[in-house]
């Protein structure tokens, strides 16, 4: 159907726009505000992560906010892949659970299934007020509020939504973690 | 200025249940949208926005569960309150509406394809069930319902303020909208009149969310028929947006902002850098015009788009879809041109349609919304000052009034499309006796499953479901 716009295609030049190209102090900042600093491992070359972590998003009941800053961890202005981290369609794949939301009767089944489908070891993020205490919705009907007791959860990120850099904070902060559960990340 | 509340809601009681709903057919058939169906205290209500003058009109139908009231709307072919009709049903079991399991298709070499609530990267909890023959969809189910957060019932008996924090949460990607609508409604109760500065404040708001929210749609349509380039531009566009947000207000989602009687300026800079922030709005315009020109050149792109998840007439004419979704199949319902809210009486923004139907009309449309959404908010941009806006810094410092008249009703066009509340007040506390809300996506939704399964394949699933970009916390609430 388009063949002739696939020939002028050949000889027209392709551009991209506005693509960060340098490191950006927004997200620096975001990054190193507190003590929970990004520890590159044993031996690594400077610059270098040494680590590969899937991670198995499930919306628990949320008002799709988290998803939204969570989406964006994908985007270049984050780009989580340069800390090693990636998306997993299937929980089989996935080393950290991010659930978000205020965690509803109906998913308990389904966030606990996910759970145990991942391999050991694995760690379990909850994302957003919503995940933590239920936020506003406490005493919602099917609301169970708090996903701390439904899986064990290794590190919460407070924040309506969090951004993406406490996100990718707490993505760190969860796997440096040695013991289970330990710490929370506030905005 | 001309004032919102001047326009008047019309009350017509119609005491039989057949001729309430055959009023409201031929309503519908005749320049009048529906817009809510309410049920509350013995008593039924369609409201209706006439499509020419805004006016409202409120169909009432009190129940008397002595007599068997009838088949639900859907049964006449009006679906596009389907969703307020089932919890209606739910929680007013005397109504003796049956609501049907979402019909099923059997048959020799048919296989159901069960996909979600856990699916691709990053997904609200939905389950789709695709009934295939071979690689086509040949009907769609979808099962919702994960995520019930009980909004509508939370609310009950709260005061206006305690209610805001709430509804603002409904969908966060449409924060601002759901708060306008909500404090429009409570306004109208109310009987008050908003100052011009906070209408533009408003306004500003609302173009900056329509502006973010269709970028993160255009970003996961591109990468739907796999391209990653325009994805990242567009996620680096839409990251752009949310910092001018967090400039200017001090919320990537202005979550909060916006509550009946004004606008919270508590997270607002001190020294909000206005022209900074008007050079990245004319970055991201430029940026996101060339986008979507590269993709309009790109043949990949356009031929997994066109024909592919079209809206047969059959359903406009039952749905009605709403926002782009809607104005991709040629109706053209824009609240903000029918019944002008905030500053819009003098911005008169232009409707885009197209008759296609298809994921590329949806694709066409929303980037053209983009266009003309980055360029009112640089025209807003030179007519706000913030100086004129008058200090709200905590809700508290508002104090609830006493309603004028006990139904208040806001519609705002919402980035997917027309978005309703309908809040009664009680008249002695002024506290929320009923909070109803009618979301585009519940609307759109219900014109989702007959598009998908219109002669499409399944590769063809992700690239139609992009196009839609619906809202799963918005069909659930
Ligand atoms: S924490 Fe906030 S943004 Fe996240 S799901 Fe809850 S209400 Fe939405």
């Amino acid at each position: 159907m388009y063949y002739w716009q696939w020939l002028k295609n050949v000889v027209r030049i392709p551009h991209t726009t506005g693509y960060p190209s340098e490191p950006d102090a927004v997200v620096e900042n975001m990054l190193y505000q507190d003590n929970i600093r990004f520890d590159p491992g044993v031996n690594p070359a400077p610059g270098f992560a040494p680590r590969s972590v899937a991670i198995r998003q499930v919306d628990g009941g949320s008002c799709n906010g988290c998803e939204s800053e969570l989406g964006l961890l994908s985007g270049p202005d984050y780009d989580l892949t340069r800390y090693g981290f990636s998306f997993a369609p299937s929980p089989k794949h996935a080393d950290i659970l991010v659930v978000t939301g205020v965690i509803t009767q109906a998913m308990i089944p389904v966030i606990k299934g996910v759970f145990s489908q991942m391999t050991q070891p694995k760690r379990v993020l909850a994302l957003g007020s919503c995940a933590i205490d239920g936020w506003v919705f406490k005493d919602a009907p099917g609301v169970v509020g708090r996903l701390d007791g439904i899986v064990p959860v290794t590190v919460d990120v407070a924040g309506c939504p969090p951004t993406p850099g406490d996100i990718l904070r707490g993505l760190m902060a969860a796997v440096e973690s040695h013991s289970v559960p330990s710490q929370e990340v506030h905005p | 200025m001309a004032s919102v509340l001047t326009t008047t809601v019309q009350y017509q009681t119609i005491n039989n249940y057949g001729a309430w709903v055959k009023a409201w057919q031929d309503h519908r058939q005749s320049g009048y949208e529906s817009i809510l169906l309410t049920g509350d205290q013995e008593s039924l209500m369609a409201w209706l926005l006439n499509r020419d003058n805004g006016d409202i009109l409120a169909l009432h139908h009190r129940v008397e569960l002595s007599t068997k009231l009838g088949p639900p709307p859907s049964h006449f072919g009006i679906e596009e309150t389907l969703m307020s009709e089932h919890w209606l049903a739910r929680d007013w079991s005397e109504l003796g509406w049956e609501i049907s399991d979402p019909s099923s298709a059997r048959g020799k070499g048919l296989f159901i394809y069960p996909l979600g609530p856990v699916r691709a990267d990053v997904s609200e909890s939905l389950l789709y069930q695709l009934i295939v023959m071979g690689d086509e969809i040949v009907h769609v189910r979808l099962k919702n319902g994960f995520k019930h957060r009980h909004v509508r019932e939370i609310v009950r008996g709260r005061t206006v303020q305690e209610a805001m924090p709430v509804v603002s949460v409904f969908t966060m990607t449409s924060t601002v909208h759901h708060s306008l609508a909500m404090a429009l409604a409570v306004e109208n109760a109310w009987g008050i009149d908003i100052p011009l500065a906070v209408n533009v404040t408003r306004t500003l708001m609302a173009e900056l969310e329509r502006t973010m929210s269709h970028l993160g749609d255009l970003a996961a349509l591109a990468v739907s028929t796999g391209l990653p380039v325009p994805q990242m531009q567009y996620l680096h566009l839409k990251e752009q947006v949310l910092r001018v947000n967090y400039g200017l207000f001090g919320h990537r989602y202005m979550k909060g902002a916006i509550i009946p009687g004004g606008v919270t300026t508590a997270l607002w800079s001190e020294d909000p850098r206005l022209s900074e922030a008007q050079g990245v709005i004319e970055q991201v315009l430029h940026q996101s015009t060339r986008i979507a020109h590269d993709l309009e050149h790109t043949t990949s792109f356009l031929d997994r788009l066109h024909g592919a998840g079209v809206v047969p007439k059959s359903t406009l004419e039952t749905v009605r879809p709403v926002g782009p979704v809607g104005r991709a199949t040629g109706l053209e319902i824009d609240v903000r041109l029918i019944r002008p809210y905030g500053a819009y009486h003098d911005l008169k923004p232009k409707t885009y349609t197209l008759a296609s139907a298809d994921s590329y009309a949806r694709f066409r449309i929303r980037t053209q919304e983009l266009r003309q959404s980055l360029t009112l908010v640089l025209e807003l941009l030179t007519r706000w000052d913030p100086s004129l806006v008058p200090r709200i810094t905590q809700h508290q410092e508002r104090v609830d009034f006493l309603p004028k008249q006990p139904w208040g009703i806001g519609l705002v066009e919402a980035p997917r499309g027309l978005l309703a509340y309908g809040v009664r007040l009680n008249q002695d506390t002024g506290r929320i006796a009923h909070l109803s809300v009618a979301t585009p996506s519940q609307r759109n939704w219900m014109a989702y499953a007959p598009a998908m399964a219109n002669g499409n394949i399944l590769q063809d699933f992700p690239i139609i479901d992009a196009s839609f970009s619906l809202s799963v916390a918005g069909l659930d609430g």
